[in-house]
């Protein structure tokens, strides 16, 4: 078997080794040289506007960072809430006060929320106008 | 085909004289073209990959770290391009199953006719899963070498010997009266 496997192995070494060599078209260089120079007569690529992003990006994050916060700050509110008492969630005079004072939390996040839309919308609108 | 001929073109590329450049196409074009067609046996696409391939080497010629040759790192580029480049579009292949071996792999004088058994071992290898097909095409193409072989793939050479041995393995029980043949003739 041992004397099989090195014998076909022979045998595909012999036929995969004279495969068919190719010669180049003609004009293959040329076309190559064409291309290439081409490429070095093209305008280098437009790098990324950094110091116009920048601001934008910033605001971004910091948009990103207090909506964080703020839900890390909702989410401990609420384990709070959650330690008083069930049956005092049953009294429905105490519950007005606390929506009342989600929506108004809700309402300021929706505000801000519109407010940092608006002004990212604006900030690209502007970029892509060539006018910052 | 010098080193230092490959070197001082690049630099004086790199320097801004594109002519230099045309001495490395001419030096290796007939290589590049010749691996293309052994991923895609169509004369036409291996021209075309070929020219994406100096194209990129163009682009990418000052990322060559001259501590392996030139033409290492432009096989591995050409190599690499060839290989996205087939996945992308796959070379018109059979299933391995489907290559049917000669009606008769000897003939009438006892002899093996040559081409048509040369012919389904190459189509076999083209149907063979990727990787032991690359790793095939490699090892012949850099004349059974495969620490050259290895590098052009960029996997080690403990993977590609192998693969080396599986895409044999496959290649000897999918046409095992082929390959046998010799051996019956000597019989």
């Amino acid at each position: 078997m041992r004397r099989l496997i090195g014998h076909d192995e022979g045998e595909i070494d012999r036929i995969l080794s004279r495969e068919d060599e190719i010669l180049p078209s003609s004009g293959f260089a040329v076309s190559v040289m064409d291309a290439v120079r081409r490429e070095a007569a093209a305008p280098p690529p437009i790098p990324f506007p950094w110091k116009r992003a920048l601001p934008g990006l910033v605001v971004g994050g910091f948009a990103l960072v207090l909506v964080l916060v703020a839900g890390v700050v909702a989410i401990v509110q609420l384990g709070r809430a959650s330690t008083i008492p069930q049956a005092s969630l049953s009294f429905p005079s105490l519950l007005p006060p606390m929506f009342q004072r989600n929506i108004e939390s809700a309402a300021i996040w929706t505000a801000l929320a519109l407010l940092v839309t608006l002004v990212s919308v604006k900030l690209s609108m502007r970029l892509a106008s060539g006018k910052a | 085909m010098s080193a230092s001929d490959d070197q001082t073109d690049v630099e004086r590329t790199l320097a801004g004289d594109l002519s230099a450049f045309e001495g490395i196409v001419c030096r290796w074009q007939g290589p590049l073209i010749n691996l293309a067609y052994r991923f895609c046996h169509d004369r036409g696409r291996a021209e075309e990959m070929a020219q994406e391939a100096f194209l990129r080497a163009y682009r990418g010629l000052g990322q060559w770290r001259k501590d392996a040759v030139f033409s290492t790192w432009l096989f591995a580029l050409a190599t690499n391009l060839y290989r996205s480049e087939l996945r992308r579009i796959p070379a018109r292949t059979v299933s391995i199953d489907d290559i049917a071996e000669p009606a008769d792999a000897r003939a009438s004088d006892g002899g093996l006719e040559d081409h048509d058994r040369d012919l389904a071992v190459r189509r076999a290898v083209g149907a063979l899963p990727a990787k032991y097909r690359e790793a095939l095409i490699l090892f012949y193409f850099h004349d059974m070498d495969v620490p050259t072989a290895a590098r052009s793939l960029g996997l080690p050479e403990g993977t590609v010997k192998a693969r080396l041995f599986r895409g044999r393995e496959i290649l000897r029980s999918k046409l095992p009266q082929l390959l046998a043949a010799p051996r019956l003739k000597e019989a």
